[in-house]
């Protein structure tokens, strides 16, 4: 078979009916010297005119929109139609030709309004998402902490009361048995508060990490004499410790966190005094809290760390079923892994492993 | 003799109660609504303690510190804390700035008058 032959189709033909607008410009002198059917168009728009467009208008419009000219540059411009509060939105190529000595300059230009509408538009929608996002967590950060004020005055309140019966000896156990109740909500309601201002920082991924060396010890004696002193049922945090200290690379606000919930979990679910074990061995450090409570229920353990879930034995103890989903979440954060072992009636022991960073197991 | 605490604290409503329970521990005590009026009261009356909000408006717990830090009529007043914050950071802050304890909001008052009894007796 012969092979066919190819045509050479005229050049108007060919850029003259393209759907894109393509206009050509000689080079120094900023003559237009061509533009197609689409281009006319385009700018027939853009001068917002119903005579016909002439290439000397093209070249003062063009001479606008050409804030770059040079090979192969593409670039985004804003053009307002005279007349008219609206305008157009170009992507504008620019392509040299050399033909011999002289110089060409073709620009390409498309349309591109509808499709910059439609990003401005999500770009509005995303900020004011952000926005709204920012303003839901500053609102629940300001409400948690805000909450403490007439927490506290209520608090302060209540001791006042029951210091002035003690004094006057008239606190009967019916006063005492009562004040203990508020003082006791109270608490817990503040719990409460922080374990929602937490989640809703993890939940809206709004959480900051500051890794750093962090000495455990240190941070186990602060959560001690923080939360777990002075206890009316004079129970204390037995903390057991083996092998050579060293830090481990952790966010510590994190870390006693994770360590508050566990221990409080400890007293809440038991009426022993809690353990507390930190096992330095010579690749990691293993840290243990254990209590001889009620214990967890075989089939509430694989659903343990859900947001809201609480063992099926736990009815009248006071709980959101948010802290262990928290201490998950912080545990695995700082790259750490979280075990449970439990018995019902004899008790659980939480196991968290943090493995040393490179430089610090050398340093040891 | 009574010994005198300061008490710097910008809600009406919790200093009260404080300089009441205080008081019923023979305390005598001072109120201050913000950290520049208790700089103020500190250099009038020399308390044995201080006790202190940290955000509280014109100036704040921490430059308060600050100022009791570098006055040499005021640097070995002990001051506590009452934070609302339990952030590690805001406590870690206040001890670096100078503080020499601190208490968390709600807090029981005997945990607090525990502290004060170890600066003054």
């Amino acid at each position: 078979m012969k092979p066919q032959q190819s045509i050479i189709m005229p050049y108007d033909l060919l850029i003259g009916t393209l759907p894109c607008p393509v206009v050509v410009q000689q080079h120094p002198q900023s003559q237009v010297i061509y533009a197609n059917e689409a281009a006319k168009a385009l700018f027939k728009q853009l001068i917002n005119t119903k005579r016909e467009v002439l290439l000397s208008d093209i070249k003062i419009i063009l001479h606008d929109i050409c804030q770059t000219e040079g090979n192969g540059t593409t670039f985004e411009t804003r053009q307002p139609i005279p007349g008219k509060n609206t305008h157009l939105w170009l992507e504008v190529t620019t392509t040299t030709v050399m033909q011999g000595k002289d110089q060409y300059n073709v620009f390409t230009i498309i349309d591109i309004s509808a499709r910059k509408t439609k990003e401005l538009s999500m770009i509005q929608s995303l900020e004011k998402e952000k926005s709204l996002h920012e303003m839901k967590s500053n609102f629940i950060s300001m409400a948690s902490h805000e909450f403490k004020t007439p927490l506290t005055a209520i608090s302060s309140t209540i001791d006042l009361l029951e210091t002035k019966l003690q004094m006057d000896n008239l606190l009967n156990p019916f006063y005492q048995h009562n004040i203990s109740k508020i003082s006791s909500e109270i608490f817990k309601l503040n719990t409460m508060l922080d374990e929602i201002l937490t989640l809703s920082t993890i939940v809206s991924n709004n959480i900051e990490i500051k890794k750093q060396a962090v000495d455990v010890e240190q941070v186990i004696a602060d959560i001690k004499y923080q939360y777990f002193s002075e206890r009316k049922d004079d129970r204390v945090l037995n903390v057991q410790v083996s092998g050579a200290p060293r830090k481990i690379y952790a966010d510590k606000n994190q870390l006693s966190k994770i360590f508050t919930n566990l221990v409080g979990n400890a007293f809440k679910y038991s009426t022993d005094n809690p353990v507390l074990k930190l096992q330095f061995l010579k690749n990691k450090l293993v840290i243990r809290v254990m209590d001889k409570g009620v214990g967890i229920p075989p089939q509430d353990i694989p659903y343990l760390f859900n947001s809201f879930y609480r063992g099926s034995n736990v009815d009248g103890i006071e709980g959101t079923g948010l802290g262990l989903s928290i201490v998950k979440d912080f545990v695995e954060r700082n790259n750490g892994t979280i075990l449970v072992e439990s018995e019902e009636n004899k008790g659980t022991s939480f196991t968290i492993v943090f493995k040393y960073p490179p430089e610090i197991t050398a340093q040891a | 003799m009574n010994r005198t605490i300061l008490l710097i604290e910008d809600k009406p409503t919790l200093s009260d109660t404080l300089k009441s329970l205080l008081e019923l521990y023979q305390y005598t005590v001072i109120v201050a609504a913000n950290g520049a009026e208790g700089v103020q009261q500190a250099r009038l009356n020399h308390p044995d303690l201080v006790i202190s909000d940290i955000y509280m408006p014109v100036l704040n717990g921490y430059d308060m510190l600050e100022q009791f830090k570098q006055d040499v009529t005021l640097c070995n007043i002990p001051v506590i804390m009452l934070t609302a914050k339990t952030e590690i950071e805001e406590i870690d802050m206040a001890l670096q700035k100078g503080a020499d304890g601190y208490v968390t909001k709600p807090f029981v008052f005997k945990n607090l008058h525990a502290i004060i009894k170890k600066f003054i007796h």
